[in-house]
């Protein structure tokens, strides 16, 4: 596990408490009953504090899964 | 805190812990302020399951009616411009024409006048803490941005008329703008792209410093009661034994103004009810005469005990805790030498040591100490007990002198006792949910209570709540003990029994329970008593009354209690009104 997977996975704890650590990483907008809109937000600033970057509001949309947040995060915002 | 800790404090909440329930009521969406007053109130109150309601969107004044219609401990009313006019918002396209200001500035006294009357309406029944505007107005007047125009010093005078009024109501208290400047730089504050996307102003870090003030407000920390100070290079710039008591200084020519600026700190300090004792390595002569100077700016009358000897610090500590009779962690010792500083703090680790630098090529740090001392002792309100409590230790050390020369019957005998009881419920005296909430040693369960709880309790039909206050030859002790309880036919159930630890030694417990049994003609009262790591007087005490050792629920009868009550000397008069 890397370190940025270990990060989103705390990420995810903190906003979506109720998952298991197996659970998170197969987390999506439709299996989280919990993952409405101010989960998004909630989530998404969380992310940009923890990793310290920007994540502009129009990507914010097709980030709906622990799978994709992971990937853009690598590609887009060059973490490791 | 960060983010990430606020969202994780929020789930360390204990299972089955008691909820404290806050209200958020702002105008836009809560989200991260919501999270941070969630973790922050949670770091404060770790005991309790902190749950936040919040209103609708858009609808403070709807947020605020719920205020009003209770079901919760605290509300945190958070106030912006939009919430006072749409037109001062980023969200609004209402119209920023110059031709409009007039008619913003009418509607937002009005909407202010609005909020003051909801908050009126909460009628003190519970503590609401109140952010007012904290971000920047919208380009909107006609002057250039470094230019206050007429229509902003309007804007800002209203509110500030708005917060004056709101702040003389019973249990609200206004987040400090200068402490939220210090910790949020105003331009920092007002995230505009969160705004326009989710209703949600604020910068994580504005969130984040606004909702850790309002936590304060809502659940302040125990106050500390007592500063003991040291002398030399601390209240004094100099040696008073090498420069002698004229020698010292505390001046600007002598350059120790930040020594005088102490000496006026601690002088406050002492006004407003703090213990000041002094912990100083001299020669005694020598000290009393430094503090007679007339140009000193602390009251030495106002200073007890005064402990000048050589002995190591903590003794002069030790010997000041005894004299005081609370607790370590109620002290402040303030030391210009790591080395005393370490000494005490080894000898007393609950005694916050702090070091005061008279360096005059530092004093910023000198200056921030003043800053700590204020937090340390602030307080909402003062009492008149407040400026009692140096005269009443004085008058029990002289009594406690002369009591070790008389028989101890002889000396309750000759004390000219005086209680008085008071049985008004309302309105709720701050002073008895003070020593509820203050009160170890003579605490009948350590249980505390919010001026809410407090207040719901106090509104029960059933319930009384007996004031004592006490005076005799030495002086006046003030209000010292409270009982509360409820009547259950001809049985008293008493959940709350708490006495000042001034007022021991008295036999002031047994005219309490005596006024009880007599004012409500109870055959036998019943005691929620439960132990703590410090509530052994109260123990030994019921222990005595029941010749055996006290128990959760523990019974006390009429006839056994008079069989056994020693001779009480008081004189005892019962509150006609509320004085």
């Amino acid at each position: 596990m890397t370190d940025a997977h270990a990060h989103l996975v705390k990420c995810f704890a903190a906003v979506f408490p109720r998952l298991s650590p197996e659970e998170i990483p197969r987390a999506n907008i439709n299996s989280v009953s919990a993952w409405d809109s101010l989960a998004t937000l909630t989530l998404t600033s969380l992310i940009e504090d923890e990793f310290g970057v920007s994540i502009d509001p129009r990507d914010r949309e097709e980030l709906v899964s622990f799978e994709l947040i992971l990937a853009y995060l690598r590609s887009d915002k060059g973490v490791s | 805190m960060k983010l990430l800790d606020a969202l994780s404090l929020a789930q360390q909440a204990p299972s089955g812990a008691a909820p404290f329930r806050a209200l958020l009521a702002c105008g836009f969406t809560p989200l991260h302020l919501q999270t941070f007053l969630a973790g922050h109130l949670q770091l404060r109150l770790p005991a309790q399951r902190v749950e936040i309601q919040t209103g609708l969107f858009g609808d403070l004044a709807g947020a605020l009616a719920g205020i009003a219609r209770g079901g919760c401990d605290a509300a945190a009313v958070v106030i912006e411009w939009a919430d006072l006019d749409a037109r001062l918002g980023l969200r609004s396209l209402g119209g920023w024409r110059p031709s409009m200001l007039p008619d913003i500035v009418r509607a937002v006294r009005e909407r202010l006048d609005h909020l003051r009357a909801s908050l009126d309406a909460t009628g003190g029944r519970l503590p609401i803490a109140v952010a007012m505007p904290t971000l920047p107005l919208p380009p909107i007047a006609t002057t250039a941005a470094w230019h206050a125009s007429s229509f902003e010093l309007e804007l800002r005078a209203a509110v500030a008329d708005f917060s004056v009024e709101v702040a003389m109501l019973p249990l609200v208290r206004i987040v400090s703008g200068q402490e939220l400047d210090r910790l949020s730089a105003p331009s920092k504050r007002l995230d505009v792209r969160s705004e326009l996307d989710a209703g949600h102003p604020y910068t994580l870090a504005h969130a984040e410093a606004t909702a850790g003030l309002l936590a304060l407000l809502l659940a302040p920390s125990p106050t500390k009661k007592g500063l003991i100070v040291d002398l030399d290079g601390t209240l004094w710039r100099g040696i008073v034994g090498d420069d002698g008591p004229g020698g010292v200084r505390w001046d600007l020519d002598g350059h120790a103004q930040t020594h005088g600026l102490l000496q006026q700190v601690v002088r406050s300090l002492a006004d407003q009810g703090v213990l000041v004792a002094i912990a100083s390595k001299n020669e005694r002569a020598v000290v009393e005469e430094a503090l007679a100077r007339s140009d000193l700016l602390v009251d030495p009358a106002q200073i007890f005990p005064i402990e000048a000897h050589w002995g190591p610090k903590s003794e002069s500590v030790r010997r000041i805790l005894t004299a005081w009779n609370i607790g370590a962690d109620s002290v402040v010792f303030i030391d210009d030498s790591p080395m005393e500083l370490a000494e005490v703090r080894a000898a007393f680790p609950d005694v916050e040591c702090l070091r005061f630098s008279g360096d005059p090529g530092d004093v910023g740090a000198a200056a921030a100490l003043l800053e700590r001392l204020r937090a340390l002792f602030g307080r909402d309100t003062l009492t008149a007990e407040d400026t009692l409590r140096v005269a009443s230790l004085r008058g029990a050390a002289d009594a406690e002198r002369e009591g070790t020369l008389t028989s101890p019957e002889t000396f309750l005998q000759g004390l000219e006792a005086v209680l008085d009881v008071d049985l008004h419920k309302l309105p709720p005296d701050p002073r008895a949910l003070e020593l509820v909430n203050k009160t170890n040693q003579w605490n009948l369960n350590g249980r505390r209570e919010t001026e809410a709880d407090w207040r719901v309790r106090l509104d029960d039909a059933d319930t009384f709540v007996l004031v004592a206050s006490y005076r005799d030859k030495y002086g006046p002790l003030g209000k010292i003990a409270v009982m509360r309880g409820r009547r259950r036919g001809r049985a008293l159930a008493i959940d709350t029994w708490v006495m000042s630890c001034r007022a021991f030694a008295r036999r002031i417990e047994h005219r309490c329970v005596e006024q009880l049994f007599q004012r409500f003609d109870a055959d036998e009262i019943v005691f929620d008593y439960a132990p703590t790591d410090r509530n052994a007087p109260l123990r030994e005490h019921l222990a005595a009354l029941l010749g055996d050792a006290p128990h959760p629920g523990l019974r006390l009868a009429r006839s056994r209690f008079l069989s056994i009550c020693p001779p009480l000397y008081h004189t005892a008069s019962e509150a006609q009104e509320r004085p």
